[in-house]
């Protein structure tokens, strides 16, 4: 709709109101594409999702849909393996989010400085991102395997270890790997992201303090880490929910193993539905982790609105 | 020694210590790629290959079975037969990746556009609700994905995944190219509609040209995510027809026979696109990744 300004007349003319017309054909028939295609699979999936959660379907029992109300959700809550995977996700997201977020404040200090180093790690330090999760995985069980892996061989040789490590099937060293997996695919990003934030921030404030007799220390402490701030938040954010939501580093990795210590949530929803063929109680459980990721969502919008009102 | 010159070699010290950890997974996968089976069977393993070898390769692309699988009656059947379908899955990769890309970016341009300059009743309603529909977590939505292409029949097809994939990276593109449109200047673009430009022609003439950096930022976006993506790929393709990289390398992978030497070998090969496009597209992905944090 064309807004109207003070001082125009009250009624626009003819020739504007067809020209608005118009307009407003062209904008719908441009986007009538998109939103066909989005509206196909977004509505739709989220109406085919509550059905299921409420409904019997079990794919080995084919005819026999009624129904159950509650009862899926209540199988999802009640499993012994929700327990077990949220404890190994919350597990694994106390190593991977740190890391990630420490990896990636430290590489982009050194990518903001102006020496030759930077510029070769900049091109470097997309590689990595840039590959699929399960290339990562891949590249990490063959580094970490325990029979004949290069980790093990050079830690032998340099006498840091008497014995081949088995990383991959010791559920507490697994878990370790599944983190240094994903801090080497993610934390690259966290640091191009950094390297933004640290950008924002004018060298005149730094050539200031140092003016007013302020070490280095003193200056990334309260100048770099407070203007800084916002970026944090949202890399943090962003990052739990990566964490939260990994799926294919698992599947190559670990496939969810030894003894269910690597098994994340979404490898159970997937085992869920996949494995156990039980429709129901895994669109329930996808329910429920959707749910929980929108709040956190909604919780980071909260936080991101107070911190620009300061 | 001064302050100045202690600092220089801090700095180069980190930076090793930082190469060594992001580049030393690559360039050991690589090297193992040029090892024969038994000598990556080895302790200690062999930092520099005692036999180099493109034997591996030569099985992949021609099926030319390497040396000492055929000696050695142990390791007969640590190969992956799998390995052998690499190449069809780079092409249906490269296939698919491309198509979103180009798909992706020639929607998105005409409804960002649309976004960027027009009024009309309902933008922020349909904008919000583009950009809502991309909260769902994908194994939320994995299970109605798979009825609705089972429904349409597309199961085991490009265009099944192509679908999927638009679904995917449409709304961050709209919404990464609005702002792009929204910075440009808009004068032009009002002297040329008084001379009776009409949308299409100011969009193809004026806006496309000056905001050709943020298409091919957002182009290269859509490739990476398609070819990187690998549960909706696991899900609707079933044979070589169409199953991409991630699908064959997580099959040649955890077979439990599998070939250390071709696994090795795969992934090198599998390497291989992300890595170029992200050398050459380097400038404008960093540029798109900040541009995106900030109006996160």
């Amino acid at each position: 709709m064309v807004q109207q300004r003070a001082g125009e007349s009250r009624r626009p003319s003819r020739g504007r109101q067809i020209a608005a017309g118009r307009e407003s054909r062209y904008a719908y028939l441009t986007l009538l594409p998109v939103l066909l295609i989005m509206a196909a699979f977004s509505l739709y999936p989220i109406g085919y999702s509550v059905y299921l959660s409420v409904h019997k379907e079990v794919l080995t029992d084919p005819l026999n849909h009624p129904f159950v109300g509650f009862q899926n959700f209540n199988n999802a809550l009640h499993s012994y393996y929700l327990i077990s995977s949220l404890t190994s996700t919350l597990a694994f997201m106390a190593m991977a989010v740190p890391g990630v977020m420490v990896f990636g404040l430290l590489a982009s200090l050194l990518l903001n400085e102006a020496f030759a180093g930077a510029r070769i790690l900049r091109v470097a330090i997309l590689l990595p991102w840039a590959m699929p999760a399960v290339v990562s995985g891949i590249v990490w069980r063959w580094i970490l395997n325990g029979d004949y892996g290069i980790l093990n061989s050079l830690l032998f040789q340099f006498g840091i270890v008497h014995d081949y490590i088995p990383w991959l099937s010791q559920p507490v060293l697994a878990r370790i790997s599944l983190a240094v997996a994903h801090i080497w695919r993610e934390g690259p990003l966290a640091a191009i992201f950094f390297l933004a934030g640290l950008q924002t921030i004018s060298p005149d404030l730094y050539s200031a303090a140092a003016v007013d007799g302020a070490g280095r220390v003193a200056a990334f402490r309260r100048i770099t880490v407070p203007l800084l701030r916002p970026t944090i938040l949202i890399v943090l954010v962003y990052e739990t929910i990566v964490a939260a939501t990994t799926f294919d580093l698992v599947y190559v990795m670990t496939g969810g193993g030894p003894a269910d210590a690597t098994s994340l949530i979404s490898w159970y929803a997937y085992a869920e539905v996949f494995k156990f063929l039980d429709l129901g109680t895994g669109a329930a459980l996808a329910f429920l982790i959707a749910m929980a990721l929108v709040g956190l969502i909604l919780l980071y919008l909260r936080v991101l609105r107070s911190e620009e009102q300061h | 020694m001064s302050r100045a010159v202690w600092r220089q070699l801090g700095l180069w010290a980190a930076t090793l210590v930082m190469l060594v950890f992001i580049l030393g997974p690559i360039l050991w996968m690589l090297n193992s790629s040029f090892q024969g089976e038994s000598e990556l069977l080895t302790r200690p393993s062999h930092v520099v290959p005692q036999q180099p070898t493109v034997a591996n390769f030569s099985y992949i692309f021609t099926g030319a079975v390497p040396q000492g699988f055929d000696v050695r009656g142990t390791l007969r059947s640590r190969i992956s037969q799998e390995a052998r379908e690499i190449p069809a899955a780079l092409e249906n990769s490269a296939i698919i990746a491309l198509t979103v890309a180009v798909l992706n970016v020639a929607l998105g341009v005409l409804a960002a556009y649309t976004f960027a300059r027009i009024r009309f009743r309902g933008r922020s309603l349909i904008f919000n609700f583009l950009l809502g529909s991309r909260l769902l977590p994908a194994i939320a939505v994995a299970i109605p994905y798979y009825a609705i292409v089972s429904a349409l029949g597309l199961l085991d097809s490009y265009v099944g995944l192509i679908l999927v994939y638009l679904t995917f990276s449409l709304p961050f593109t709209i919404w990464f190219l609005r702002d792009y449109i929204v910075s440009l200047p808009i004068d032009v673009e009002e002297a040329a509609q008084i001379d009776g430009c009409g949308r299409l022609q100011l969009l193809r003439r004026i806006v496309l040209p000056l905001a050709a950096p943020g298409l091919a930022a957002a182009g290269a976006f859509a490739f990476m995510a398609s070819y990187n993506e690998f549960l909706f790929a696991l899900l609707l393709t079933q044979t070589i027809n169409s199953q991409t990289m991630p699908v064959i390398l997580s099959s040649v992978a955890t077979n439990p026979d599998a070939s250390l030497a071709l696994i090795a070998t795969s992934v090198v090969l599998a390497m291989v696109p992300p890595l170029i496009f992200a050398i050459v597209f380097q400038r404008f992905l960093t540029r798109g990744l900040v541009a995106a944090l900030g109006k996160g």
